[in-house]
């Protein structure tokens, strides 16, 4: 299931209204997401072979990376490429791979250039013993994100000053609610 | 065996009502009468305008009411009938409850809303009975851990305080209860209860935001009340009486509120911020400590603390009237004789009349600007308030003082002034 | 924080001189623990804890999830479009825009354009239900001040693009019209003259606003120079919407990352720079003046007829992949990132919702603020509590 997120081909995209508005705001005769490869580049000739690019699509990009390394390529990507907020942390259960996968979403305010972009910086780690190191010192604005990946997946995010419940009612006695064991009940 | 209703027949209605009103008048007879004469025969009666009242006397009342004209004059001049009913608290209540009304029509046509519109077929007239009835019957809910006698005993003195205020407006020539010669500063000293009520209500309720709340009453009420007396001060000066009557009296030519406008300006704010309203309404700020100092009341509590405020909102109205707007005065327009050529007892007063007339538009006038800002302003906070109160008005109102001193050594008021009649 | 007393041990020190039974006394005691909501007239199905020394508050936590639903749960059970009538219901005053991310995402995955007449009723639709909640906000914000009026007005207002929003979907609040591949149904006859009107007749209620409100002395004292969230700190805590603009970045998503027909519009981004609790409330306002300005052109350019709609299989699925689609709704960003595994059922969805960003910045502006200015910063931040919690 996770290769055939990573396989999805650029030609889908090609009749999507993402790629329409694409064209229309940028330069027509430019080649297709030009920018988003140079900025994917310099990530990877950086970091080499630690960065994984799952794909590049006109104001999208995703890179995995190991969670290693994941909070200097957070400060290199922060400091260099100008991305300086996180507009979601989204978890995601992959139970036949035995991974969760918590997926970044950046965005920058201060390049009026990178102004649509989004920058998805994906991680993985093991499903029985989750843990990952926070990016709030990196990015102040994950506080409340990792904090809810923590309680929905139940993610530790070691460094994160608050790993405690915060959406779920305070008696919450149960396997944390987005892995895909937890069923609702009657469906 | 089940009960089934009996069917309804409008004859059997009429024929029960006519049975009750029999019932009723065989008791009275039998039973009431017997006691008004015993008490007629027995107890001694003091003699009413030269005449001692008999049982005929009584009797003929009962053939001719214009006989009963003497009993009611000289009812009305008791102090019972003073305190009770004019000008003391019965009128005061009504004023209040008429102004509760107003406030919602007149704030729901600034709003855009109708406001009251079902209750009494005309405009939701009986919105407030409805409304008061509810609270009577809504149980009383007293928090846990508080210190009952005083949660009981500060909305009547809220009430009692407020209807004390009312004691010593003069609404007529003569007419007021209390006609003592430092009525002015018997008002002052009076309105001085109400924030100590607020916090001892507040800190006998055992909340937070109800603490919260009699705190800021404190702090607003003592931060106006200086700026508040300051700018009755002018008044003084210039009426060279602390006597509510003569106050009314010395603005007989001109009102005063032409000499000290600044005084009247800072004296209305000031009562505003002693009334608790918008934008003064800190003590109750909902958004911020829930309802402030009433968070806990209940039932009939809070009926009577809305009583005793809109009470307290006449009587602040009233002595403006009486400082700044001439009190009664105002040309007569009530003709001189109610039934032209009647010779009997006379209770109809037209200078009487036409003062209680001109009071009362005046006070309504009054109560009107101090529900405007209600419609039009938000409400501010606490250190912008205190600011206001002690930099601010302070300093406007010592500014009138000093006009009030030139008028009076100018010679234009004053015993012997320009404008003096 | 701010400094509590200057030192507790001098205060002992000075009473055991005087004979006086000491009781110790922590710092905790001199503070008093507040807890507003959710029964709080002031804060919605939303709780906080502030903690007060005096009048200052010295410490602010937020604890959401009083209507935490599991709307991402309940996508995973749902097909793509049977999840649009419960997506909404995080913040039903805004539906058309929550659902307007939700539906290009799925054309994204399904690979489905919509037809030019219906991009057009979209944004109409989208614009007139920003109208409703930013008129609705408006209110609240006006009687969490103590300003009833500025509820009333509001609030009346309001019903008039509710009753728009109904001849154009059949419903007053809840729409359920965006669906993806389009509308679900073409605009009503005479629906043109009618918006028209209505902005017309709005535009001008929006000067009366702006008179006994905004230009209010009483409420600028109050609101000016509180709660300022500077610029740094407006991208450190990745704020966005109403609250981003004004602390002096121009972002706007319509303009950023222009979707369906937002690059035809000429409009521009309303901004502040002071970054103070007047200038997030002014900029929802200055929003709506330019909301009127978008809907006019948005009329004028609509083809006369077409399609609304694409059609869609009964139960379409998804490609594999992923998609993060974002709006400018009316609290800022609302984006859904969908992960789709090739039925026709979602992965996982996530809804990136412009509140739950904003409530970052909730302690960081209450802390060092007066009791008195609470409920101005905290409506301020356009914080809707149910849509925070989904």
């Amino acid at each position: 299931m996770n290769q055939s997120t990573e396989n999805r081909s650029n030609s889908n995209f090609q009749s999507s209204s993402l790629a329409k508005s694409k064209t229309d705001t940028q330069a027509k005769n430019e080649p297709e997401s030009s920018f988003e490869k140079k900025l994917v580049s310099e990530i990877t000739s950086k970091f080499g072979d630690n960065v994984k690019v799952s794909y590049i699509r006109p104001l999208r990009m995703k890179i995995i990376v190991n969670q290693e390394y994941i909070v200097e390529i957070a400060t290199f990507i922060r400091d260099s490429l100008g991305f300086d907020h996180a507009e979601s942390v989204a978890g995601t259960d992959y139970p036949k791979d035995n991974k969760i996968e918590v997926i970044y979403h950046l965005g920058s305010y201060s390049r009026d250039d990178l102004a649509g972009h989004i920058l998805a910086l994906a991680t993985h780690t093991s499903r029985d013993d989750a843990r990952l190191p926070t990016l709030m010192n990196v990015f102040k604005s994950v506080e409340y994100h990792e904090r809810e990946t923590f309680e929905m997946l139940g993610v530790y995010f070691e460094g994160h000053n608050r790993n405690e419940r915060f959406l779920l009612p305070e008696d919450w006695a149960d396997i944390p609610p987005l892995r895909k064991e937890f069923r609702i009940k009657g469906r | 065996m089940a009960s089934t209703p009996e069917e309804f027949r409008f004859g059997n209605f009429v024929g029960s009502l006519i049975w009750l009103i029999l019932i009723v008048l065989i008791i009275i007879s039998l039973v009431g009468l017997p006691i008004i004469f015993v008490i007629l025969f027995y107890v001694p009666l003091p003699p009413v305008n030269g005449e001692i009242l008999t049982p005929y006397l009584f009797l003929s009342m009962m053939v001719d009411p214009t006989r009963t004209l003497p009993i009611i004059k000289f009812l009305i001049h008791t102090h019972l009938f003073k305190l009770v009913v004019f000008p003391g608290f019965t009128f005061a209540a009504l004023l209040a409850a008429a102004t509760i009304f107003i406030e919602r029509k007149f704030l729901a046509k600034m709003q855009l809303r109708v406001g009251p519109l079902y209750v009494g077929k005309v405009e939701g007239i009986l919105q407030l009975a409805a409304d008061g009835l509810k609270l009577i019957s809504k149980e009383i809910i007293i928090p846990s851990g508080s210190d009952k006698p005083i949660f009981w005993a500060s909305p009547v003195a809220f009430v009692a305080a407020a209807a004390a205020v009312t004691a010593l407006i003069p609404v007529a020539p003569g007419w007021v209860v209390a006609n003592i010669s430092v009525g002015l500063l018997a008002v002052f000293a009076i309105l001085g209860f109400f924030p100590l009520i607020a916090l001892l209500f507040s800190w006998a309720s055992n909340s937070k935001y109800p603490f919260i709340g009699g705190l800021r009453a404190l702090h607003q009420m003592i931060a106006f009340e200086i700026p508040f007396f300051l700018s009755a001060l002018s008044v003084v000066i210039l009426a060279g009486s602390l006597n509510l009557t003569d106050i009314a009296k010395a603005q007989h030519p001109f009102w005063f509120i032409f000499f000290l406008p600044i005084s009247a300006f800072v004296f209305f704010i000031s009562s505003l911020a002693e009334l608790e309203r918008v934008p003064f309404d800190l003590p109750e700020a909902e958004s911020e400590i829930v309802a402030g100092w009433l968070t806990e009341t209940s039932g009939m509590i809070y009926g009577l603390l809305q009583l005793g405020t809109y009470v307290k909102l006449y009587a602040l109205a009233a002595l403006f009237v009486v400082l700044f707007l001439g009190g009664w005065a105002g040309p007569q327009i009530f003709p001189q004789e109610l039934i032209p050529g009647y010779t009997g007892e006379k209770i109809y007063n037209p200078v009487t009349v036409n003062a209680i007339f001109w009071f009362t538009v005046k006070t309504f006038g009054v109560i009107m600007l101090f529900l405007l800002p209600r419609g039009i302003n938000p409400r501010i906070r606490i250190d912008i308030l205190l600011h206001t109160g002690w930099y601010k008005l302070i300093v406007l109102s010592f500014i009138n003082m000093f006009v009030a001193l030139a008028l009076i050594y100018g010679g234009v008021l004053g015993p012997g002034g320009l404008l003096t009649r | 924080m701010v400094v509590l007393a200057k030192s507790l041990e001098d205060r002992i020190d000075e009473s055991q001189k005087l004979g006086l039974q000491v009781i110790k006394e922590s710092e905790d005691d001199r503070l008093m623990t507040l807890n507003v909501g959710p029964q709080h007239p002031g804060s919605g199905h939303f709780r906080f804890t502030v903690k007060v020394d005096g009048d200052y508050i010295v410490y602010a936590d937020p604890d959401p999830g009083y209507v935490h639903r599991g709307e991402e749960k309940m996508c995973e059970y749902r097909n793509f479009i049977q999840n649009i009538p419960h997506l909404e219901r995080p913040v039903i005053h805004d539906s058309t825009n929550i659902t307007y991310s939700y539906s290009l995402a799925v054309e994204e995955l399904v690979g489905i354009q919509v037809p030019r007449r219906g991009q057009f009723i979209r944004a109409i639709a989208s614009e007139l239900n920003r109208q409703v909640y930013t008129l609705y906000w408006l209110a609240i914000y006006g009687i969490f001040l103590g300003h009833s009026t500025m509820f009333m007005w509001p609030t009346g207002d309001r019903e008039l693009f509710i009753d728009l929003l109904e001849a154009l979907t059949g419903a007053r609040v809840t729409h359920a019209f965006n669906i993806p591949g389009g509308v679900r149904n073409d605009i009503p006859n005479g629906f043109k003259d009618r918006c028209l009107r209505q902005i017309a007749y709005f535009e001008k209620r929006l000067k009366e606003y702006e008179d006994i409100f905004y230009n209010n002395p009483l409420l600028r004292q109050r609101t000016e120079g509180v709660g300022i969230l500077t610029k740094e700190d407006a991208i450190k805590l990745g704020v966005t919407g109403s609250v981003l603009r004004a602390s002096g970045i121009p972002y706007d998503i319509r303009k950023a990352e222009p979707y369906d027909i937002y690059n035809e519009i000429d409009f521009k981004v309303q901004y502040m720079k002071t970054g103070d609790s007047f200038a997030r409330s002014y900029v929802p306002f200055l929003d709506m003046r330019e909301s009127c300005h978008i809907m006019r052109q948005l009329l004028d350019k609509m083809p006369e007829s077409g399609e609304v709609r694409s059609k869609l299989q009964p139960n379409p699925k998804g490609a594999p992949g992923e998609a993060y689609r974002r709006v400018e709704s009316g609290r800022g960003a609302l984006g859904y990132y969908i992960i789709s595994d090739g039925t026709p059922k979602a992965y996982r969805v996530k809804i990136s919702v412009g509140s739950f960003r904003n409530m970052l910045a909730l302690p960081y502006l209450l802390v060092g603020a007066k009791l008195g200015d609470m409920p101005s910063i905290y409506w301020s931040l356009n914080y809707w509590p149910v849509e925070a919690d989904r």
